[in-house]
């Protein structure tokens, strides 16, 4: 009789706190049930307070995994892509936060874990090893990784430069990006305000982009980054035009 | 079982301040031990300190009543569940660790209701019947979705859980129904980690032989001897707490926390050892998880339970 195989939990001696820290989380269906009636609330909330609107759900795509890329004002950005994808991948859905800001506070390591089902990423120390966990992570099917390439929430509402980053993880993977805009958070809820206005939102989501067929490389980054910026950029016009 | 019975119980009033004595002269021991003698005892203080925290909690409990007591045990129970199912990875099987979950609140709920024919609250008959219900409920997960591969070891896991974490310490509960309710929980919980401590305490000031060693390496026949003889000693000395047992039932008391407490630690440890884990998890500093704490309690709970029932005709 072949023994049996137990698979523990990887993060079993873990204090609470660390268990939600670390990345990937293990499953739990605590985590699961809170997370899912926290994003019910948040979507009402979005929809009711910020007349949160949004344009283009026809192209996130179904089945696979894919990456979404978006300007960056305000925490709302992440509550606001979440809300656009259906609530079968709410577990699935991962927003690239800032671990130096998000990871460290323990109430924010609840909200980030819990509530945005956030990953860590170290954006000064060891950008590689996350841009690896982003990898790792759009390698398994069924996965939604948010990005903002900008790296930071941007004080004017104007589009910053997004970093290379995006282009390194994206050169050579088969992974569609889906460019995104949200319009409206600057005003809604800017850095250093407290609590969010009730300004009205509008999310634009563009058409998927591939990049499987670059080489990965310094140049092929820097062209893909500002390629997938001025997708942005076209959706932000757009916005305008309306 | 209410505050104001508790304010008004003699015996309640005891327990807190035999509790308060007890962490008084530990306290008083370990600082003798650290400043005294100077000896590196940081790891004993860490589990002082989870007692500082668990002692008020466990009488606070009792003190709020028989509601509290039993919603609290189902919780533990819950969290001890929890904690089994990520040791054994059946955490991945949400349908059976949902199952279990529901078996657990059945407990808690026989516990709390009274019998559909009337009676004192505690639906004794159900309550006692349960695992046939919640093994069926079980069996139907992997019927219900059409799988078999791995269902048995899931199967096997959630049975264990739910009957030995669910239903064997719910008796603990279940306690909390009968009429010198504050006497048996108190001295149940007291008498298994006083068990506990001296056994650990004997083992360290007189351990050389080996007790268990494949399962449990630190343990000694010393240790488990010694600790046997403080729980023979006690209900003679906590006699207030049961002022009907006679002799007979003092001894198997006695026994019931003295074998079935170290037992008791030792199939956890079984579980712990074949899974290849040192703590079932980390939620109390200094002991481990939940399940670390209560080990004993599980398996001395229904023997107590029956053996009370058995002598006196409760239910």
């Amino acid at each position: 009789m072949e023994p049996w195989r137990y698979e523990t939990a990887e993060d079993l001696d873990q204090p609470l706190v660390e268990r939600l820290r670390r990345f990937p989380r293990e499953p739990d269906m605590l985590v699961y049930g809170l997370r899912s009636m926290a994003a019910l609330t948040v979507r009402g909330w979005l929809r009711l307070w910020h007349r949160l609107e949004i344009t283009g759900r026809e192209h996130l795509p179904a089945a696979d995994s894919f990456v979404m890329v978006a300007n960056h004002a305000s925490h709302l950005d992440a509550l606001c892509l979440l809300a656009s994808l259906p609530l079968s991948k709410l577990h699935r859905a991962f927003p690239a936060a800032a671990a130096d800001y998000f990871f460290e506070s323990v109430p924010r390591v609840w909200i980030a874990a819990v509530v945005v089902n956030a990953l860590p990423f170290a954006r000064q120390s060891h950008v590689r090893q996350s841009l690896a966990l982003c990898h790792a992570l759009l390698a398994n099917p069924g996965n939604v990784l948010i990005l903002f390439p900008e790296g930071t929430r941007s004080t004017t509402g104007e589009l910053g430069r997004f970093k290379p980053g995006i282009g390194a993880l994206l050169a050579g993977c088969d992974v569609p990006v889906v460019p995104c805009h949200l319009a409206g958070a600057i005003h809604a809820w800017p850095k250093g305000r407290a609590l969010p206005r009730p300004t009205k939102l509008r999310l634009r989501i563009g058409e998927p982009r591939h990049f499987a067929a670059a080489v990965p490389g310094k140049e092929s980054a820097c062209a893909i980054a500002a390629e997938i910026e001025q997708a942005v950029r076209e959706l932000e016009k757009n916005h305008d035009r309306d | 079982m209410n505050w104001r019975s508790a304010w008004e119980s003699d015996v309640f009033r005891h327990y807190v301040g035999l509790v308060l004595g007890v962490l008084a002269v530990a306290g008083l021991a370990l600082s003798i031990v650290t400043w005294v003698f100077k000896k590196d005892v940081r790891s004993i203080w860490a589990t002082y300190r989870s007692w500082l925290v668990m002692a008020p909690l466990v009488l606070g409990g009792i003190f709020a009543g028989r509601v509290v007591v039993i919603v609290g045990l189902a919780l533990v129970a819950g969290i001890g569940f929890k904690e089994f199912a990520r040791a054994t990875g059946l955490y991945r099987d949400w349908w059976m660790t949902g199952a279990v979950y529901l078996g657990i609140a059945a407990v808690g709920l026989t516990s709390l209701v009274s019998p559909p024919n009337g009676g004192p609250p505690g639906w004794y008959g159900l309550f006692m019947t349960l695992p046939v219900y919640v093994i069926a409920l079980l069996l139907l997960v992997p019927i219900a979705r059409n799988r078999t591969q791995g269902q048995l070891q899931a199967l096997a896991l959630a049975i264990l859980a739910f009957v030995y974490i669910g239903w064997m310490f719910g008796h603990l509960g279940f306690l909390a129904n009968a009429p010198h309710a504050y006497g048996y929980l108190l001295y149940l919980i007291f008498a298994v980690e006083l068990n506990d401590v001296a056994a650990f305490t004997c083992g360290k000031l007189f351990g050389r032989h080996k007790f268990r060693s494949e399962i449990s390496p630190n343990k000694t026949w010393e240790g488990a001897l010694g600790a046997l003889a403080v729980s023979l000693t006690l209900p003679w000395l906590l006699r207030f707490s049961f002022p009907h047992f006679g002799p007979l039932q003092l001894v198997l008391a006695g026994l019931i926390v003295g074998v079935g407490g170290q037992l008791g630690d030792l199939s956890i440890s079984v579980i712990k050892r074949d899974v290849r884990i040192k703590d079932m998890g980390a939620v109390i500093p200094g002991h481990g998880g939940i399940l670390d704490r209560v080990d004993s309690l599980i398996y001395t709970a229904p023997l107590f339970l029956h053996l009370v029932d058995y002598y006196y005709r409760i239910w």
